[in-house]
C-alpha cells in the first residue's frame, strides 16, 4: 500500500550495489485490554499498517510487543520498554494513554550486494545507523499530531466506542503515515523546536498591539499566533500546543500552499481590496475565495489544552504574501462555528494591517541578513536548541518541508550530533563534548542550563585549543556568550 | 639458546646480541601522536606476544576462525560419561571448591524484590532449551520462568528469520547474545553501549567454554537438549562471578590488553631468558604473573596467546585464594586459541608468601611432572641471579602514582600500545579510592572507549568536560590514550598533556612494558 522506502543505487567496483535507507515496515496501535481472552486477540488491534498483512501475522507481531513490554517490567516495573533492536529492524513502543500502545517498526538501512551465478543477493543490515532518540520522537510526534486534530484516544472511545476510535485512527494515519519521511529524520525531530524570528522591540510591540486589537474586536478569537515565513514571532498558546501546531503549519500547511499550482490557485500575489484599502491577505484554511458566493466556511478543528482537559477550536490561518518575498501569517483559534460575516470582518480588519506590518518585518529581515554577514560558506555550521522556550536554530538544515529535509552535512556527522545529544540527556549537569571524526571534522556540543548547542567545524588541521577558540567566537557573536563553560 | 648463568644470552633469534641500540635510534624520545604502529611507546621490538589484536573488535567478530594450530591439543576427552570424570574430578573446581568467595553467599535473594531488580548488572546464561545455567544474582531455580521467557523471545524473533539484539527502557537495557548452544542475557543499568555489554557477555561465554570446550558443550546438547549444564559447572560459578567483577573494574578487559609489573628491563630480560631456558617438548606458554600484572610471557615460536585467553588465565589464578603452596594441575581450554581441546596448566607460586605465580601451559595431560621439572629448572637458574631479588623488590611497588608524570590536574590515565597489546596506568588517586568511585571511573573510560570504537562512526578523539572531571581520549594507529583531569584542567592543558605523557612513557617504557618478548 505505502512504500516509503527510498533506494539509491551506488556503484561499487563495477558491481551494482543497492543501498536502502531506513523505511517504515509497519505501524500499529493496540490496547491489550480490548481482547484479553484467547481467541479474541484481533480485538486488541485498533490500527494496523500495512492493512493487507494477514490477520495471524498482525496478532503475532502485537503479541511480541506485549511480551517485550511485559518482560521488561521484570526489571523495571516503572519504566516501560521503549525500543527493541533486532538485526533487521527496530521497533519503537509508546504508551501515550493507559493501555494504548503505538508501535512503529523501522527497517534498518541495508546494502544489497549482487551475487554471481544467479544466486539471490546478499543483504547486509546496517544495525547502528538508526538513533533511538530520533525515531522515538517521531512516534511521539505521530500521537501529538493525531491528538491535535482528534483529541485523545480515550475521548473517541467515550464518544463513540472502539468503533469510532478505529474510524478516526484509520482516517488520520492513512494519510499521515504517507508524510513520514523516515530517511531524513534527525536531531531536529528530537528537539521538536520552534524557529523564532528575531525582531527589534519596536516592531515586536507593534505586532503585539495588533494581536490585542484583533482579539478585542473579534471576540470569537481565543488564541493567536503570528509567524513570518516559517518563523514564529508571537504565540498566545501553551508551549506544547504551539510546538505541534507549528510543526503542522511549517511542514504541512504552508508547503502545500507555497506551491500555488498544487493549491489550485493562480498567482497568489494579486492584491485584494477590502473597503478602500489594498491588501494581500487570504485564508489558508476555510474559504479559498471570499468573493465566491459558493465559498465554504469550514475550518479544521483542533484540540488544545485547557484548564479542564482539552478544548475544541477552529483553526483559522490567514496569510499575507507581498510581492517583495515577505510572508506573514496569523493563526487564530476560535471556538464556535464561523460564518461568512465573521470571515469578511476578519479579512477587512486583519488584511490591511497585516500587509503594513509585513513590510515593517521585511525591513527587519534585511537588517538581520546584513548582520549575519555575506552569504559565503562559513567555517562552521550549528544547531541551537533551548528547552525552556523551545527556540531552535539550525544553519545545517537548508530547507525543511513536508517532503524533504535537506541538510548540508554528511549524515554520519548528523548522527554524531545525535550521539552527543544522547550523552547530554543522561545527566542534568552542564557538559561540553568535543570530538574529532575520522573524516577530520570537529564536532562540538555544549549544554548549559537548558540550552544545547552543536557546532560542526570544517577545520581539519585545527587542534583542540583552536577549535575551542572558534566556538567561543561563535558564541560571542551569535549567542551573546550564553555558553560560558570552559 | 643454551646461555648459562655466566653467559647472559639475550636470546635474539637472529643471533644479534645488541639489536636494542639500533632499534633505540628509531624510537624517538619525544614521540608525537602521529607515529605509526610499532614505534609507539611500549611497542615490542621483536614481535608481538599476543595474537595481533587491534582492539576489542576482534572480540565481537562473529567468525570463530579455528585456524589449524601447530600445537597438538588434547582432544581425547570423550564427552558424555567420561566428561564427568574429566570435568568433575580434574578441573579447578577440585582445587578451589573449599574457598568459595563470599559473593556466592548472597545468592539467596528474593528475585521479585526491588533490591534484586536494582542490581547494576545482571547476567544470565541459559541453554537453548531455556534451562537456567547461571545467574549473577539470585538462584537459577527461582529464575527459571524468567529465563524461559528470555528463550521464548529469542526463538520468536528467530522464527521470523531475524535476530534479537536488545531491549531499551529508560535507564535499563537488556542485551541478548545467542552463542549456540548457549544464550546469554545481560540486563544493565549502566550507561554502557550495547556493544560493550555484548563484549562482556562474550567474555562470559568464553569463560564457560574454557571449562568445557565448545566441542563437549555441543556434544552434550546434541545428546540431550534439555541437559542441566549446572551439573557440570557446579562449583565453578565463582569464576564467572569473579570475571564479571573484573569486567567492572579491570581496564585490561576493556582495552583488550594486559599490564605489566614495572621492572627494569635488564631484570625482566633475565627472568624471560630463564623461563625460555626451562623449556619442554609440550610446553607452549610460560607465564609469570605478579597478581594481576604480567612479569613476562615466553611462548613457543609461532604460537600466540590471545589477550582474552590470557585474561581467562588471570581470572582462573586470581579467583583462587587457596594455599599458595604446592602445585596445581588443571585442564583449561583457551577458546581463542582452539575451542575444541584442552591445554593443561601447571600453576604454582614461586614462594609460598609471594605474589609471583608461574603458569606453564602444556598440550599433554600427562605432563605434570615435566612441568614441575621446568619450574624447578627455572627457579634454580633464576635464584642464582640478582634479577630475582630485583623482581621481588619490584613487587613492593607494583604501581606508580600519577604525580610522577608531572602533569598538573591529571588524575589518572590509560595508555595502550596497540602493537604489543600492553597498557600502562598509574594507581587510582585518593579521590577514586572507594569501590564505587573506581567503578564510576571505569564507567567513564568505558564510555570514552565506546565512543572512539563506535561500530560505524569511530572517532579520532573525544573530549568531555563535566562538573566532576575533564576527560580526553585519543586513538591513533599506534596507541590509545585516555586521560582523566580534574575539572580545573583546561583544554590547553589537555592538549599539551598528550605530548608530555607520550614523552614520559617513552622514557619509562623499559620498565613499564615488555619490549623484548622471547620464544622457545
Amino acid at each position: 500500500l505505502l512504500h516509503t522506502s527510498g533506494s539509491t543505487g551506488t556503484m561499487a567496483s563495477g558491481m551494482q550495489e543497492k543501498q536502502y535507507t531506513p523505511s517504515l515496515l509497519s505501524f500499529f496501535i493496540y490496547n491489550p485490554t480490548f481482547g484479553p481472552r484467547e481467541g479474541e486477540e484481533e480485538k486488541k488491534i485498533l490500527f494496523y499498517h500495512p492493512s493487507d498483512v494477514e490477520k495471524n501475522e498482525k496478532i503475532r507481531n502485537v503479541g511480541l510487543c506485549e511480551a517485550i513490554v511485559q518482560f521488561t517490567r521484570t526489571f523495571c516495573p516503572t519504566k516501560p520498554a521503549k525500543s527493541l533492536h533486532t538485526q533487521k529492524n527496530r521497533q519503537f513502543f509508546f504508551e501515550p494513554e493507559d493501555n494504548f500502545w503505538i508501535v512503529m517498526v523501522v527497517r534498518n538501512p541495508m546494502i544489497e550486494k549482487p551475487n554471481k551465478d544467479g544466486k539471490p543477493p546478499t543483504v547486509e543490515y546496517q544495525e547502528e545507523e538508526i538513533l533511538d532518540t530520533v525515531y522515538g520522537a517521531v512516534v511521539r510526534q505521530c500521537y501529538s499530531m493525531y491528538k491535535l486534530f482528534n483529541g485523545t484516544f480515550g475521548r473517541a472511545v467515550e464518544a463513540g466506542g472502539v468503533e469510532l476510535l478505529i474510524q478516526k485512527l484509520e482516517k488520520f494515519f492513512y494519510r499521515y503515515l504517507q508524510t513520514l519521511h523516515l530517511q531524513s529524520c534527525d536531531l531536529l525531530d528530537v528537539f521538536g523546536g520552534i524557529s523564532f524570528f528575531p525582531l527589534d522591540k519596536m516592531t515586536y510591540l507593534k505586532i503585539q498591539s495588533f494581536v490585542n486589537r484583533v482579539e478585542e474586536s473579534l471576540s470569537l478569537i481565543k488564541y493567536t499566533a503570528f509567524l513570518y515565513n516559517d518563523q514564529l514571532i508571537w504565540s498566545g498558546l501553551e508551549q506544547d500546543d504551539m510546538r505541534i501546531l507549528y510543526k503542522y503549519l511549517t511542514t504541512s500547511l504552508f508547503p502545500r500552499h507555497s506551491e500555488p499550482e498544487l493549491a489550485g490557485r493562480d498567482s497568489p500575489l494579486r492584491p485584494e481590496v477590502a473597503g478602500n484599502l489594498l491588501h494581500y491577505g487570504r485564508f489558508l484554511t476555510g474559504p479559498t475565495n471570499l468573493k465566491d458566493p459558493e465559498a465554504k466556511f469550514r475550518f479544521p478543528k483542533i484540540f488544545v489544552s485547557a484548564e479542564d482537559g482539552y478544548e475544541e477550536l477552529h483553526l483559522i490561518v490567514y496569510k499575507v504574501e507581498c510581492p517583495i518575498m515577505s510572508v506573514s501569517s496569523v493563526s487564530f483559534l476560535a471556538s464556535v462555528e464561523l460564518t461568512r460575516d465573521f470571515c469578511e470582518q476578519l479579512d477587512s480588519l486583519v488584511g490591511p494591517q497585516l500587509t503594513l506590518l509585513a513590510s515593517d518585518i521585511c525591513e527587519q529581515f534585511t537588517i538581520n541578513r546584513r548582520i549575519s554577514g555575506p552569504e559565503k560558506e562559513p567555517q562552521f555550521k550549528f544547531i541551537y536548541f533551548n528547552h525552556m522556550n523551545l527556540a531552535e536554530k539550525s544553519t545545517i538544515h537548508m530547507r525543511k518541508t513536508a517532503s524533504v529535509c535537506l541538510t548540508s552535512v554528511h549524515p554520519d556527522l548528523m548522527k554524531i550530533l545525535g550521539d552527543i545529544n544522547c550523552d547530554f540527556a543522561r545527566v542534568d549537569e552542564d557538559e561540553e563534548i568535543i570530538v574529532k571524526a575520522m573524516t577530520d571534522y570537529w564536532v562540538v556540543g555544549k549544554k548549559s542550563d537548558q540550552r544545547e548547542l552543536y557546532v560542526i567545524l570544517n577545520q581539519k588541521n585545527a587542534n583542540l585549543i583552536e577549535v575551542n577558540e572558534e566556538v567561543k567566537r561563535l558564541c560571542a557573536t551569535q549567542f551573546n556568550n550564553i555558553f560560558f563553560l570552559d | 639458546m643454551d646461555g648459562g648463568p655466566q653467559k647472559p644470552a639475550v636470546g635474539w633469534e637472529n643471533g644479534m646480541l645488541a639489536p636494542v641500540d639500533r632499534l633505540r635510534t628509531e624510537r624517538a624520545d619525544s614521540p608525537v601522536p602521529g607515529l605509526v604502529e610499532g614505534t609507539e611507546p611500549g611497542a615490542g621490538q621483536q614481535s608481538a606476544m599476543f595474537v595481533h589484536a587491534q582492539s576489542f573488535e576482534d572480540l565481537t567478530a562473529e567468525a570463530e576462525e579455528d585456524v589449524e594450530r601447530e600445537a597438538e591439543l588434547d582432544e581425547s576427552g570423550e564427552p558424555s560419561e567420561d566428561l564427568k570424570v574429566l570435568v568433575g574430578e580434574e578441573t579447578i573446581e577440585k582445587q578451589h571448591n573449599d574457598d568459595i568467595p563470599p559473593e556466592r553467599g548472597t545468592k539467596e535473594e528474593d528475585v521479585s524484590s526491588e533490591a534484586w531488580r536494582s542490581h547494576r548488572k545482571h547476567v544470565f546464561v541459559l541453554s537453548e532449551a531455556g534451562k537456567p545455567i547461571y545467574t549473577r544474582y539470585g538462584t537459577e531455580e527461582a529464575l527459571s520462568s524468567t529465563m524461559g521467557v528470555m528463550m521464548a523471545l529469542v526463538s520468536f524473533v528467530e522464527a521470523e528469520k531475524n535476530i534479537i539484539r536488545s531491549i531499551h527502557a529508560d535507564g535499563c537495557k537488556v542485551v541478548f547474545l545467542a552463542k549456540s548452544p548457549l544464550v546469554l542475557v545481560g540486563v544493565s543499568r549502566t550507561c554502557q553501549s550495547d556493544k560493550e555489554l555484548l563484549r562482556e557477555l562474550q567474555y562470559i561465554y568464553y569463560q564457560i567454554v574454557s571449562l568445557l570446550t565448545l566441542t563437549q558443550l555441543n556434544h552434550i546438547f546434541q545428546h540431550k537438549q534439555n541437559y542441566d549444564l549446572r551439573r557440570l559447572l557446579a562449583g565453578s560459578e565463582y569464576l564467572t562471578d569473579n570475571l564479571l567483577h573484573r569486567l567492572d573494574r579491570d581496564p585490561g578487559l576493556l582495552l583488550s590488553a594486559v599490564t605489566c609489573l614495572p621492572l627494569a628491563s635488564s631484570a625482566r630480560d633475565v627472568v624471560s631468558a630463564s623461563l625460555q631456558a626451562a623449556k619442554a617438548k609440550n610446553l607452549v606458554f610460560s607465564i609469570l604473573l605478579a597478581g594481576d600484572r604480567l612479569v613476562t610471557l615466553v611462548r613457543k615460536k609461532d604460537q600466540f596467546l590471545h589477550h582474552i585467553d590470557l585474561h581467562l588465565v588471570f581470572n582462573l589464578v586470581g579467583s583462587s585464594s587457596s594455599s599458595r603452596e604446592g602445585e596445581g594441575w588443571t585442564p583449561i581450554c583457551l577458546p581463542k586459541f582452539n575451542t575444541a581441546g584442552f591445554f593443561h596448566a601447571h600453576i604454582s607460586y614461586l614462594e609460598p608468601a609471594s605474589e609471583l605465580c608461574l603458569i606453564l601451559v602444556s598440550t599433554d595431560r600427562e605432563d605434570f611432572f615435566n612441568m614441575s621439572d621446568c619450574k624447578q629448572r627455572f627457579l634454580e637458574r633464576l635464584s642464582k641471579r640478582s634479577a630475582y631479588q630485583a623482581m621481588k623488590e619490584a613487587l613492593k611497588c607494583p604501581s606508580y602514582s600519577v604525580e610522577q608524570v608531572g602533569i598538573p590536574e591529571l588524575r589518572h590515565f590509560l595508555y595502550k600500545s596497540k602493537s604489543s597489546g600492553l597498557y600502562t596506568s598509574p594507581e587510582f588517586p585518593a579521590i577514586y579510592q572507594s569501590d564505587e568511585e573506581q567503578e564510576r571511573m571505569m564507567g567513564l573510560y568505558q564510555d570514552l572507549h565506546s565512543h572512539l570504537h563506535h561500530p560505524t562512526r569511530p572517532l579520532r578523539s573525544f573530549y568531555r568536560c563535566s562538573e566532576t572531571e575533564n576527560l580526553l581520549a585519543w586513538v591513533t594507529s599506534g596507541f590509545e590514550l585516555y586521560l582523566c583531569f580534574s575539572p580545573l584542567g583546561t583544554k590547553a592543558l589537555a592538549h599539551s598533556a598528550v605530548n608530555k605523557l607520550l614523552k614520559w612513557i617513552r622514557k619509562e617504557e623499559d620498565r613499564l612494558f615488555i619490549l623484548s618478548p622471547l620464544t622457545y
